[in-house]
């Protein structure tokens, strides 16, 4: 198995991992921890490719740019739980099922 | 590894003072036959070892200064018992602390609380060997020397959290959380204000910023980052937003006796509560050299014809000059709460440092002159001084208003 | 090879844990550890400014904010999350096996791939040119999307408290 398929292979568990953790996660904090495992698996991929695959300069950058909104993404989601939080008393998703307070 | 600078010169010149015990190990070691790659291996073990046994040293010399120094600001003596002149007392600290009991509390996450104070030293550490130390001496120079002290600054957050949580009670929590906070808020104007000193650099790597500030103006200014307008604004935030990364007073709250015990650490006792003793001198020692890099000149003698003592001795003259400040700010001012804390880091220290970016392109595009001077200054002066009136009006409301007893 | 793989082997642990355990502390620490584990196969790989950044954006902010929060959000109400778990995951990974297949169908799909020769990487200058010359308008974006996201964040976390009058 050459190096570029291991990574592959790394990245696409990485990424079923974090999806496994959204579907069944039930504290919504947890769930944004299997979103971050995604967006990584994704950068992964990238700098796999860039580094085994045809000579190319912009994997780099896409992983500087998809942390940066990674980030971002993660801050306002948080923002968001926490709202959620003060509203209801938890983090139980499945207790925010109502758009009505 | 690459990037080690080069070695020249005679082996018993003083500049090359520190790598002597590397050399002698790696000459000894080929002398005996053993291959090459084992040479350099132990070489770079043995320069690493240097390093940190120098730091270590200074660190246990700090404990004592330290207590020395705030002892005669508040108008004492300090440690005199343990030598001549307390100069054995590091030396009973160490053994009152290897030989104390180590209590781990019942409710607390015994692997983690073990992990957290190894946490601590070790970004400390890593940070201290991208710092050029002298001409000749780099740990290890980088291309991303300065990237690389951020990241492990990071780490350091994580242990404080780490280290609160693992302890599992109140105390510690808070003070985890409050430390977190201050450690997030002041990581900002830190990055911001060194990054005036990259831009005009050109360059991440911090032997490169040494040596960009090795000439002299008129013949006796030093070319030091301190002495260019953004350099003086941007170095006295970097040296606020230190103290506070340090978690030193005035903004020590996380970890000030009377206000939550000892915070994260609170639950520590024996080696580990030195362990994150070691780890926060080891941290100031750090920053500091980062702000001596930086912003004095790192290893750059003040005036050319100086040059004849050691680099080294000049950077740790430098060093010591930032720490003494250090001792001397956490004797004299007090406290300040953590609304405070915040309030200043978000409102004042981050838009000062933003400011210093425009004000170090202007100053580069204007010349690098007094001309650079006279047009980035009022870039400073006038937001600091709708920030001063804007603050003043503000807390007018709540000034306090003191009431004498009449006599 | 070796490192690439003892780091995968790991990195896949550590994400196994932060996916399974029950206490969120633990699951977000371990999340931390897989964020730096990956920043030190970006830096084996060569990628060290990516690998760097991630350190000090993923490692030192991303995963600080979940601890964070999660320490705000805490409540005495861990039941929630072990009761039936063993049925939800079994749930999660049929729903996430067929992702996982589709995944590999595309890989092999695409048949053989030639391994390039180990790219020099993009200096340090080249990488600050490139991202302010050509990626210029994405520089940007990026900036208004995280001004725009601290606001954001800042006004939603608010409490809602009265203004403050003049304290007597």
């Amino acid at each position: 198995m050459n190096p570029l398929d291991m990574l592959l292979t790394l990245s696409a568990l990485l990424f079923t991992l974090g999806l496994i953790a959204v579907l069944t996660r039930r504290n919504a904090i947890l769930v944004l921890i299997g979103i971050e495992l995604m967006l990584n698996a994704a950068n992964l991929n990238f700098i796999a490719f860039w580094r085994y695959g045809p000579p190319d300069t912009a994997g780099p950058m896409f992983v500087v740019f998809s942390i940066a909104i990674a980030a971002a993404e993660a801050a306002v989601g948080l923002a968001i739980i926490l709202m959620a939080f003060r509203h209801t008393r938890s983090t139980d998703l499945d207790k925010l099922n109502s758009l009505h307070g | 590894m690459k990037g080690m600078a080069l070695i020249e010169g005679p082996w018993w010149s003083l500049e090359l003072l520190p790598r002597l015990p590397q050399r002698m190990v790696e000459g000894i070691l080929s002398l005996l036959g053993l291959p090459d790659g084992l040479v350099h291996f132990t070489g770079l073990l043995v320069a690493a070892g240097t390093v940190t046994g120098v730091f270590l040293g200074l660190f246990a010399l700090l404990s004592l200064i330290e207590r020395k120094v705030l002892a005669r600001i508040q108008n004492r003596i300090g440690p005199n018992r343990a030598g001549w002149f307390g100069i054995l007392q590091p030396v009973a600290d160490g053994i009152k602390m290897l030989t104390k009991e180590d209590i781990v509390p019942a409710k607390a996450e015994w692997f983690l609380h073990l992990l957290a104070p190894v946490m601590i030293v070790l970004p400390s550490i890593l940070a201290l060997s991208v710092i050029p130390i002298g001409r000749e001496w780099t740990p290890v120079s980088l291309e991303l020397g300065l990237l690389l002290f951020f990241a492990v600054g990071a780490l350091t957050e994580l242990s404080v959290f780490i280290a609160g949580w693992a302890s599992g009670s109140k105390f510690p929590m808070l003070g985890a959380l409050r430390a977190i906070a201050q450690m997030v808020s002041y990581e900002l104007p830190l990055i911001l204000s060194a990054l005036g000193v990259v831009m005009v650099t050109g360059s991440l790597s911090l032997p490169d910023i040494v040596r960009h500030q090795g000439d002299w103006h008129l013949g006796f200014i030093p070319a030091w980052n301190l002495f260019t307008p953004w350099g003086l604004v941007g170095g006295i935030v970097f040296f606020i937003a230190a103290i506070a990364e340090a978690n030193r007073c005035p903004f020590d709250l996380p970890e000030g006796e009377s206000e939550i015990v000892a915070g994260h650490m609170t639950e520590y006792s024996g080696f580990k509560y030195a362990l994150f003793f070691i780890g926060e001198y080891l941290g100031l020692f750090a920053i500091s050299s980062l702000g001596v890099t930086l912003f004095l000149g790192g290893w750059q003698a003040p005036l050319p014809w100086l040059g004849f003592i050691p680099s080294w001795c000049w950077f740790f003259g430098k060093l010591a000059l930032v720490i003494f400040l250090f001792l001397w700010i956490r004797g004299t001012y007090p406290r300040v709460r953590i609304d405070q804390l915040m309030r200043f880091a978000w409102f004042c220290l981050i838009p000062i440092a933003l400011l210093t970016l425009p004000a170090a392109a202007l100053w580069h595009y204007t010349g690098r002159g007094w001309l650079g001077w006279l047009v980035s200054l009022p870039l400073f002066f006038v937001p600091w001084l709708i920030l001063t009136m804007v603050f003043n009006k503000r807390l007018a409301g709540t000034r306090r208003t003191y009431r004498f007893a009449e006599s | 090879m070796i490192p690439v793989l003892i780091l995968s082997a790991t990195i896949l642990a550590a994400a196994a844990g932060a996916v399974w355990l029950a206490r969120p502390v633990h699951a977000a620490l371990l999340l931390a550890l897989t964020l730096a584990l990956n920043a030190v196969l970006y830096l084996v790989l060569g990628a060290h400014f990516v690998g760097l950044v991630q350190f000090m954006v993923y490692v030192g902010a991303v995963a600080v904010l979940i601890v964070f929060s999660l320490m705000i959000t805490r409540t005495t109400d861990e039941v929630a999350e072990v009761a039936g778990r063993r049925g939800r995951f079994l749930l999660g990974l049929i729903c996430a096996l067929p992702v996982m297949a589709v995944l590999s169908a595309m890989r092999m799909g695409a048949g053989p791939v030639s391994i390039g020769p180990s790219p020099s990487g993009p200096s340090l200058k080249e990488t600050g040119q490139t991202l302010f010359t050509s990626h210029a308008p994405a520089v940007l974006a990026v900036a208004v999307l995280l001004t725009a996201v601290m606001i954001g964040a800042a006004l939603l976390a608010r409490e809602d408290k009265p203004e403050p009058g003049k304290p007597e």
